[in-house]
């Protein structure tokens, strides 16, 4: 009997029943999914950086490196079990092209290696070291998979001819976030090539134990050894591997929680539609002596039921669609990780999925003990309780036209009822404003302000060579007699040492030169215009420990240079890790040079991007808009797929909690809506009722959302651009996608479902539900 | 006498559980302006339902109502809204308030729905027949504040508001004490001499001899029909034993 009234149960309301049974399958997807991926990808990562013996300690140099020196410091030190000098030939994006694609777009930094004698392997997509014959070019896989490179390509680097042989996985740069990129060629191609690029050294290290990196790292810097570029270690190597698929996960969590959310909602409103429904049947239940708990199991067995089924259609669906999750996981890391560990995992992530859904049925079905068996047989309905009716009367009500006070007055006497309506228009309205927002500010020209760049026009960087001075000083010298540049300043980053408050020394690169011709964004203070004084980026202040008006003490050899911090600005260029002064120095050689230029007013940057680019063939020139969107590209579109995303699934999830809400009052209110139809109310009234109370909640919900979205939602995005290195965030808002298009979606979606949910006031009948 | 309405050859069919009943079976009746109407008969010989086809509430499934002239079949769901809004008034056995409004707002919502710009006049109108009523003072109350008999009196109240041209009353003294239920004909019988038509579904004889004409109601039709030559006071007795004799003879 028990599986027959379920069944009869789930049939009567299959539309329900089937959405409740999709959200619970898609949550529980959704995290077994989570589970799995979390295992693989943990899995791949530490087998990628264990077969390729990736290196502990990462020293970047674009001078040539004093060998000899190196090696003495490696045999000294304890802790080295291996090191080793590679070389990495970094070659002009212009210079490359890979079947019909010329890399000259690139933001990437890309190079050429031979492959290393004894760790940080280049390796196959099978986990095999490569060893490429002559001709052969063996490809980063990130080229293979956005598609500029397929096997069997030919491909001409500086004239020379290759053939793609296969595509590898390099355990230090494979991902995204890693701004250079590692070629494969056989020794022979290498040597033929070596001399049309500039040569980068890549110091290595691999130690005993990776706990003594922190020991190793200050034994290196004491010792003055190389450190003209980035230094990285193996802790930073994983995290930025696991950095793009571990964000999906982190995307994958939250729209699960998002999707239970929504299977709670719909479960909510279908077991009080269907307690209203039944009212009079358990309350003759309770009358024939049936105990509450017997009756709720009748409840809950439905809900066992069509949880069970979806966890076990969401395990299914899981299985399925890791096979096509792990594909780009696969292909760029690797196959790893623990099978059963990943399937119990997902098991446990389906099990707990299920017995939150029992809970939470079990927990509205609490509401079992408030029926008073005699109340549900005479009025058919659930008593509610402290409802107070003699603050909003329709006697004294002069100025709202009937129905719609009706409507408002429902809502503030029911508040509890619509709160979990508002609540959902607040979350829908977060849910569009805030990627939607993040979206229009990461695409404004103010950003650039935020990324440690001022606004010029176009940026002219030239790597660090040994006639820099001259290439600089030619550069100059052209822009002076150009009529069509207005401003222009001339950056030159070095690296110095700053000694920290716990008297360690530390690198610091500083970017020298006149920074109030092009100021970026300063949280706090201003631009340095002194001698004594520098900027520091947002990340630099938080590691230095310094705020505007400290002392930061630069040492070069035993001479100390104190400095005054006048400003902290927000910076996400370089690692985030920058500093501004402009002090003149010649004791050290230049990174880099950055000469930024502000053009005459209607001169085509573009023009003159291509015009420099020719004249200036020692440098690489960037229009600031094309530097933005190249660099930040990828991301301005996954916000926007995120922002798009965002809407059609806030806007879903409104319609559908608005029409089960509409249907759960519909079977709450029959009784007054008979009342109201006996006494003259037409179907259409008691709809405007129904409008007005919607039309209430939403205005509220869309204000509270909107306000929310621009406070709470702005930290939110704030801190997660924070982490890159900006601070004191602002939402760029655009008031007419902000304030006028997401407000009428949210209406529209709104008043659509209300109105379509309150036709069946028609089909209520009078003498029905008027019981004489 | 005008008729005020007029019902010809009325049929009423019931789904119960797949099986079809005749509730009302080729009804006719009339009832003139002003008239005093009572419906006998026992319990499922259709008089309830009798008046909710004659409210527009229910649609009859063949048959001709008729209302001041007006044909109801030929009305949209709206139009008859509109009738029991304006000229019908309904009171039911068990009072049918809303339990969110208050006594006084119960009243007021059939009139406020067209005529809020005289909001301060109708809410005059409504105190006024409270006042008549004896529930004066209840009108702030929350509905379960009050006692039965004074929530039929608020049902009547809201029935009278509009100035109806017939209140169809089903039982409205059946769930209250006999002090009460007097009260209540006598707030009818008073209702009935300022003109309104009085349509009223009864078990009580002496109720139904207040009335002009009693109709008795078995399996769905009129079988029989009384008419009192006199009426008030002194004839109440005489009109109460024809009434009973009338049941006696038809079985009720």
């Amino acid at each position: 009997m028990f599986r027959r009234i379920i069944r009869n149960d789930i049939l009567k309301s299959r539309t329900v029943s089937f959405i409740t049974l999709v959200f619970i399958a898609a949550a529980a997807a959704l995290v077994s999914l989570a589970a799995l991926l979390t295992v693989h990808l943990t899995g791949a990562i530490d087998g990628l950086m264990i077969q390729a013996k990736t290196p502990h300690f990462l020293q970047m140099n674009t001078g040539q490196p004093n060998i000899s020196r190196l090696e003495s410091f490696a045999k000294k030190n304890e802790s080295v079990t291996e090191f080793q000098v590679l070389e990495f030939l970094n070659v002009e994006g212009s210079e490359i092209v890979i079947g019909a694609n010329s890399l000259a777009g690139s933001v990437q930094d890309n190079g050429f290696s031979t492959q290393s004698s004894s760790f940080d392997y280049l390796l196959s997509l099978d986990g095999t070291v490569i060893h490429p014959s002559d001709g052969e070019l063996y490809v980063p896989i990130a080229y293979g998979r956005d598609g500029t490179a397929q096997i069997g390509d030919k491909a001409v680097i500086h004239g020379k001819q290759f053939t793609v042989k296969g595509f590898l996985r390099d355990s230090q740069m494979n991902s995204l976030l890693a701004s250079s990129k590692r070629f494969l060629i056989s020794e022979h191609d290498y040597n033929e090539l070596k001399n049309f690029g500039s040569m980068e050294y890549l110091v290595e290290f691999r130690l005993k134990n990776l706990d003594d990196l922190g020991a190793f790292e200050t034994a290196y810097i004491n010792e003055g050894l190389e450190a003209n570029g980035p230094t990285v270690t193996y802790p930073l190597f994983k995290m930025m591997n696991a950095v793009s698929d571990g964000l999906m996960i982190a995307v994958i969590l939250l729209v699960s929680a998002l999707v239970v959310l929504i299977a709670f909602l719909c479960i909510r409103f279908t077991l009080l539609e269907k307690m209203e429904e039944d009212a009079r049947e358990i309350g003759v239940m309770k009358a024939i002596g049936l105990r509450t708990l017997d009756i709720k199991k009748l409840y809950l067995g439905k809900y066992t039921a069509l949880g069970g089924a979806g966890c076990i259609i969401g395990g299914g669906i899981s299985l399925g669609l890791s096979k096509i999750a792990l594909k780009n996981i696969r292909l760029t890391i690797g196959d790893g990780g623990n099978k059963t560990l990943a399937i119990s995992l997902s098991i446990i992530g389906i099990l707990l999925i299920y017995l939150l859904i029992l809970v939470y049925v079990s927990h509205v079905l609490r509401r079992f003990h408030k029926i008073s068996a005699a109340q549900a047989i005479r009025f058919g309905g659930i008593e509610e309780t402290g409802k107070r009716t003699n603050r909003l009367t329709l006697s004294n009500n002069m100025f709202l036209n009937t129905n719609v006070f009706l409507g408002i007055k429902e809502v503030f006497q029911r508040k509890r009822l619509y709160a979990t309506m508002l609540s959902v228009v607040v979350v829908s309205a977060f849910i569009i404003l805030v990627p939607l927002n993040l979206h229009h500010t990461i695409s404004s020209p103010e950003f650039g302000t935020y990324m440690g760049i001022g606004r010029s026009d176009l940026i002219i960087r030239m790597q660090n060579t040994s006639n820099d001075d001259q290439m600089v000083k030619e550069t100059v010298q052209m822009l002076q007699s150009d009529k069509d540049v207005s401003q222009y300043a001339v950056l030159t980053s070095k690296r110095f040492t700053a000694r920290t408050i716990t008297g360690r020394e530390e690198p610091i690169k500083i970017e020298l030169g006149n920074h109030s011709i092009f100021p970026v964004l300063y949280v706090t203070g201003k631009e340095p215009q002194k001698q004594g004084e520098i900027a520091l980026s947002v990340l630099n202040a938080k590691e230095l420990k310094k705020q505007v008006g400290d002392i930061v003490v630069l040492t070069d050899h035993g001479m100390e240079t104190q400095l005054v911090v006048c400003g902290i600005y927000s910076d996400i260029t370089n690692g985030g890790k920058t500093a501004k002064a402009s002090f003149v120095d010649d004791s050290k050689e230049a990174l880099w040079n950055t000469i930024c230029v502000k053009l005459s007013q209607d001169v085509s940057v573009d023009k003159k991007v291509g015009e420099y680019g020719k004249s200036l063939g020692f440098a690489k020139i960037s229009g600031i808009n094309g530097y933005i969107t190249q660099t930040f590209g990828p991301t301005i579109r996954s916000v926007g797929k995120a922002a798009a995303v965002g809407m059609v699934a806030a806007l879903f999830m409104t319609l559908l909690i608005t029409l089960l809400m509409i249907k759960m009052l519909l079977a709450k209110e029959r009784y007054s809506i008979a009342v109201m139809k006996s006494v003259g109310y037409t179907s259409k009234d008691i709809s405007a009722q129904y409008l007005s109370r919607f039309l209430l909640i939403l205005t509220t919900g869309v204000i509270l959302g909107t306000v929310l979205a621009n406070t709470l939602g702005e930290t939110l995005a704030g801190a997660l651009i924070a982490s890159f290195g900006a601070a004191s965030f602002q939402f760029v808002i655009d008031p007419i996608s902000a304030y006028l298009v997401t407000p009428l979606l949210l209406g529209g979606t709104v008043l659509l479902a209300a109105f379509f949910g309150s036709s069946g006031v028609k089909n209520i009948k009078i003498s029905q539900h008027i019981k004489e | 006498m005008k008729k005020l309405i007029k019902a010809e050859e009325i049929v009423k069919v019931f789904d119960q559980g797949g099986e079809s009943q005749t509730v009302l079976s080729h009804a006719s009746l009339d009832i003139g302006e002003g008239e005093f109407v009572a419906v006998m008969g026992p319990s499922g010989s259709g008089k309830s339902t009798l008046l909710f086809v004659l409210s527009g509430m229910d649609p009859a499934d063949s048959g001709t109502i008729t209302f001041d002239g007006a044909d109801l079949s030929n009305m949209s769901e709206d139009e008859l809204a509109d009738l029991r809004r304006t000229k019908i008034g309904f009171v039911f056995q068990q009072p049918t308030l809303l339990k969110n409004l208050n006594i006084i707002d119960n009243i007021l919502l059939p009139s406020l729905r067209d005529n809020r710009k005289e909001a301060k006049w109708i809410k005059k109108r409504a105190e006024e027949l409270m006042e008549q009523m004896g529930i004066g003072e209840l009108a702030d109350r929350e509905i379960n504040q009050v006692s039965g008999g004074q929530l039929q009196r608020a049902g009547i109240c809201r029935a009278l508001m509009s100035g109806p041209k017939i209140i169809l009353a089903d039982e409205p003294t059946g769930a209250l004490n006999s002090k009460t239920a007097q009260d209540i004909m006598e707030l009818f019988s008073g209702i009935n001499r300022e003109g309104t038509a009085l349509l009223l579904v009864t078990h009580d004889p002496r109720v139904a001899a207040r009335a002009e004409r009693v109709l008795f109601m078995s399996d769905g039709r009129i079988v029989s029909e009384l008419k009192f030559l006199a009426r008030g006071r002194e004839a109440l007795e005489k009109n109460l034993i024809k009434v009973m004799e009338k049941m006696n003879e038809l079985g009720i």
